[in-house]
């Protein structure tokens, strides 16, 4: 008979705070958080092209009797933005707190300062963030425009995630000596850039400049997320997962710090590029417009890098897993970064502007390259964050291929719309004639945005099956002597 | 949590990039170069900024069903009497009593002033009659979307 403990003899029960704090949760929750988003945004951005194939149909409007009554709007106007927005800051922005914060106690050898902190920015920023689009439906409650346009409150409580965050990634760094890697220079830089410009673009919440200065304050606080957050997330994730996987070492350190100054300079002259009005002198924006066209040498010089130090380790790309995501990501940010060039052109913008050519290099950029980076990433760090090992199944090529696919298609079918459109607004074409015309591209655009969706669902069918079915398994890294070695040896 | 190690970095700078940031700089100067005068166009608002920041009939209208007027005013646009009024041969000024005002303050652009409903002097919601004050939120349509509304209707015969 197994003899009961008496109450003194059982071991003391293990404390739950509220707030996870072990290691490794912060990456994690940001992870799955992430996930959840990109099915948030594959569907509003389904429901954005559909808004273009059946602008009447879908278009609904009723009142919720609540007080005073609120009115609900959901239309084009309303859910383009809240497309975008779930787009960069759900699925994207969450992907990237969870690439820094498993990155960097990796690299650093330190433990993270600290997790808890890390998570109460996610709980703050998630919250503002879902509330925030949900006003976005509400009539009267927020603007309608570009990205980051939410009412005060909700931005003050995404300010406060952002600080929490940045707070968990800096005070874990700055006690460090040596030089830091690269992927900690573009993640620092792109933290304190989403914190300020995001501070920044609550300035017209607090005292309006004037309709139009609001207006050009917002394109340029969005444009300078996209350069600087955006891309030097997704930058600085690569920089880890490629090196790390392949086993070799950075192919340059020259070419990673050039690359770097070169971002952190026309990073922030390509949000210039975004004060288009006639109140902003010519030659500014004019400046501005040349920082995207130079923009694409950082990014080109950064993704030679990453693919040089593939070097001899290219059969990765034939087996299912974080180099195929990482290759797939490069390739799509390359040609986002070459159309961004070509759109920067002045006779480019007068036929695209106000067509759907824009929102095809968003998806193209976003939905290929960084959502391709950061599945890299994810398939690289679940397992280790987990403990777990991913099964062999058709799933993963799943996950890649609809990405893949659905990007591309949704991507181009979109900025072939879009120069079309131009092309017969310029003309003076119906708008009978219009929808006509565009009705392929925007049904193309909108098979590949379900392709998207199904590829963020398959990848949450693989984490669940992770999660319950993966077999147990622990990850080594190579030794330090090792990957020395292999410096010198070439 | 997996263990800590350094991703070891190879040193030096291959000499293509250099020239390759070279060029690059180059072709960003020319543009500049090339584009030292001129007058930009007004912000289109962002990405929820309804097509056709050019002019003509087809932005117009586009303008026109994004923004929803002819729910009220009708899918021709000769409106629902009498409570919405015809936007046909407007030419001659307002044709409705309660802009009558408007349009002798206001002789060159009620119109813009009317649409845009941002002004004091038209905001009163009982001047108004449920008309959107599309220059507001959550339309926000700039003056020159506007503009571009007002021409074609100042077309409509």
């Amino acid at each position: 008979m197994t003899r009961k403990l008496r109450p003194y003899d059982q071991p003391p029960r293990r404390k739950r705070t509220l707030i996870p704090s072990a290691p490794d949760s912060a990456a994690g929750l940001f992870l799955v958080v992430a996930i959840l988003w990109l099915l948030a945004a594959a569907g509003l951005g389904i429901l954005a092209v559909g808004t273009r194939l059946f602008p009447d149909l879908l278009k609904v409007s009723f009142s919720v009797p609540l007080g005073s009554g609120i009115e609900v709007d959901i239309t084009r106007t309303t859910i383009d933005p809240a497309f975008v927005d779930a787009l960069v800051f759900g699925w994207l922005t969450n992907a990237a707190f969870a690439a820094i914060f498993f990155v960097t106690p990796r690299l650093t050898g330190t433990r993270l300062k600290s997790d808890a902190v890390a998570n109460m920015g996610l709980a703050a920023w998630n919250l503002a963030l879902a509330a925030g689009i949900t006003l976005l439906y509400v009539k009267g409650a927020s603007g309608l425009g570009s990205l980051a346009e939410f009412p005060l409150p909700v931005k003050g409580l995404a300010v406060l995630g952002l600080v929490a965050v940045n707070g968990a990634f800096w005070r874990t760094m700055l006690p460090i000596r040596e030089l830091p890697y690269v992927s900690f220079l573009y993640f620092g830089i792109s933290l304190l850039a989403l914190l300020g410009l995001f501070a920044l673009s609550a300035i017209p919440g607090v005292i309006s400049l004037g309709s139009t200065n609001d207006q050009l304050l917002w394109a340029f606080t969005a444009r300078g997320i996209v350069t600087y957050w955006v891309l030097g997330s997704t930058l600085g994730a690569l920089y880890y997962v490629i090196p790390r996987v392949t086993r070799n070492p950075l192919y340059s350190g020259g070419l990673a710090f050039l690359g770097f100054f070169g971002w952190l300079a026309f990073a922030g002259l390509s949000a210039i590029g975004a004060l288009v009005d006639p109140s902003v002198p010519y030659v500014i924006t004019s400046l501005g417009q040349a920082g995207t066209l130079l923009l694409l040498a950082p990014t080109f010089l950064a993704l030679a890098n990453l693919l040089a130090t593939m070097s001899g380790r290219w059969s990765l790309i034939f087996s299912p897993g974080t180099i195929q995501f990482a290759v797939a990501g490069v390739a799509f940010l390359f040609v986002t970064a070459m159309l961004e060039s070509v759109g920067a052109l002045r006779s480019v913008q007068r036929l695209t502007a106000g067509t759907d050519w824009g929102l095809g290099v968003l998806v193209l950029g976003l939905f290929g390259g960084s959502t391709l980076a950061f599945y890299a990433f994810a398939d690289h760090a679940l397992p280790r964050i987990l403990r777990r090992a991913w099964s062999e199944g058709f799933l993963v090529h799943g996950q890649l291929w609809t990405a893949f696919a659905g990007a591309a298609l949704a991507g181009f079918a979109m900025i072939g719309g879009g120069l079309v459109q131009g092309s017969l607004l310029a003309q003076g074409g119906t708008p009978d004639q219009l929808n006509l015309t565009l009705l392929a591209f925007r049904a193309a655009a909108a098979a590949g945005l379900s392709l998207i969706a199904l590829g963020g669902f398959t990848l949450l069918v693989n984490v669940f099956l992770l999660y319950t079915e993966g077999r147990p398994a622990e990850y080594a890294v190579p030794s330090v002597d090792a990957a020395s070695a292999a410096v010198a040896g070439r | 949590m997996t263990p800590h190690a350094p991703i070891p970095t190879r040193p030096g700078l291959p000499r293509w990039a250099l020239g390759l940031t070279v060029f690059v700089f180059l072709v960003g100067a020319v543009y500049l170069g090339s584009n030292l005068s001129g007058t930009n166009p007004p912000i289109a608002g962002g990405p929820s900024a309804s097509p056709g920041a050019g002019g003509g009939s087809a932005a117009a209208l586009a303008i026109i069903n994004q923004a929803g007027c002819k729910a009220c005013h009708g899918p021709d646009l000769a409106g629902v009497p009498p409570t919405f009024p015809d936007l046909h041969g407007l030419q001659g000024g307002p044709t409705v009593d309660n802009l009558k005002q408007l349009g002798q303050q206001h002789p060159k652009d009620w119109m813009n002033v009317w649409i845009a409903g941002t002004d004091p002097s038209v905001s009163n919601a009982a001047m108004r009659k449920g008309m959107p004050a599309f220059g507001g939120p959550p339309y926000n349509l700039t003056p020159r979307q506007i503009d571009t509304i007002v021409k074609y209707l100042l077309s409509l015969k």
